[in-house]
């Protein structure tokens, strides 16, 4: 099943829309998308994943990508995440680095 | 509301080029046995993503990039879906090659190979590897939830 990545920004928030399945063949699609949003300088990258029905290891890397791209002083929301992609995030222990939130 | 869930025995062999590619149609003959098997929401996530993530790992790691071929054999039962992946890149053993997650590492400095294969051991109630004929075999088992101890948490 095809990703379909959307970007908007709202007040000081980049806002990453994601829905479909992020695996190692639509992972691409979300990083180049990562990298339009690091370049739009906002505090907070919030992530809306409650329509990713699947994600897999190459997810992980890419919000490992995201964090790298941003900085630190930058938040990276995760939010909507049903339970088995919130699951995979915690047991890479990335839930330490992005916010893990329900809405 | 008590729903019988219609399971039924039924096994299926998929040969497929070791490409990124191939992984849907993977995932699809594995999420049919789940449904056939009975497995819930949990556990059929549970054995897609660990053959996913073998399977990812095959494609980008055992072959290289290069050309090679996946066979992927699947049989399933009342509650229980058990799936074999086979590859002829250079011998590999899953459970050695298993990196755990550095959650106290900074995200920049972090490592990110082998987490796949953590994820995939962690999702499956079996796993077992044996290196035959210059072939790489691991079988997975998920059982459905309940009818066994969950399985081993990270």
């Amino acid at each position: 099943m095809p990703l379909s990545v959307s970007l908007s920004i709202e007040g000081d928030t980049t806002v990453i829309e994601l829905e479909g399945e992020l695996d190692a063949k639509t992972a691409p699609d979300f990083h180049q998308t990562i990298e339009k949003a690091a370049g739009h300088g906002t505090s907070t990258v919030e992530i809306r994943m409650a329509g990713v029905g699947y994600m897999a290891s190459a997810g992980l890397r890419s919000l490992v990508f995201a964090q790298q791209k941003v900085g630190e002083h930058v938040t990276i929301k995760v939010v909507g995440a049903i339970e088995p992609v919130a699951r995979t995030i915690r047991t890479a222990g990335l839930d330490r680095s992005v916010v893990l939130s329900d809405d | 509301m008590d729903e019988a869930v219609k399971t039924a025995r039924m096994s299926a062999e998929l040969h497929v080029p070791a490409t990124l590619g191939a992984l849907g149609d993977i995932a699809a003959l594995v999420l049919r046995l789940a449904g056939s098997a009975g497995l819930g929401k949990g556990a059929s996530y549970r054995i897609r993503l660990a053959v996913d993530e073998l399977a990812t790992n095959i494609v980008m790691h055992g072959y290289r990039g290069g050309d090679g071929r996946i066979t992927v054999r699947g049989r399933s039962g009342p509650g229980r879906v058990q799936i074999s992946i086979e590859d002829r890149a250079p011998a590999f053993d899953p459970v050695q090659g298993r990196l755990p997650p550095e959650p106290h590492t900074a995200p920049e400095r972090r490592r990110i190979g082998g987490l796949g294969i953590h994820l995939a051991l962690t999702s499956v109630d079996e796993f077992d590897y044996v290196r035959r004929d210059g072939r790489n075999i691991s079988t997975l088992t998920v059982m459905a939830e309940g009818t066994d101890p969950c399985p081993p948490r990270p």
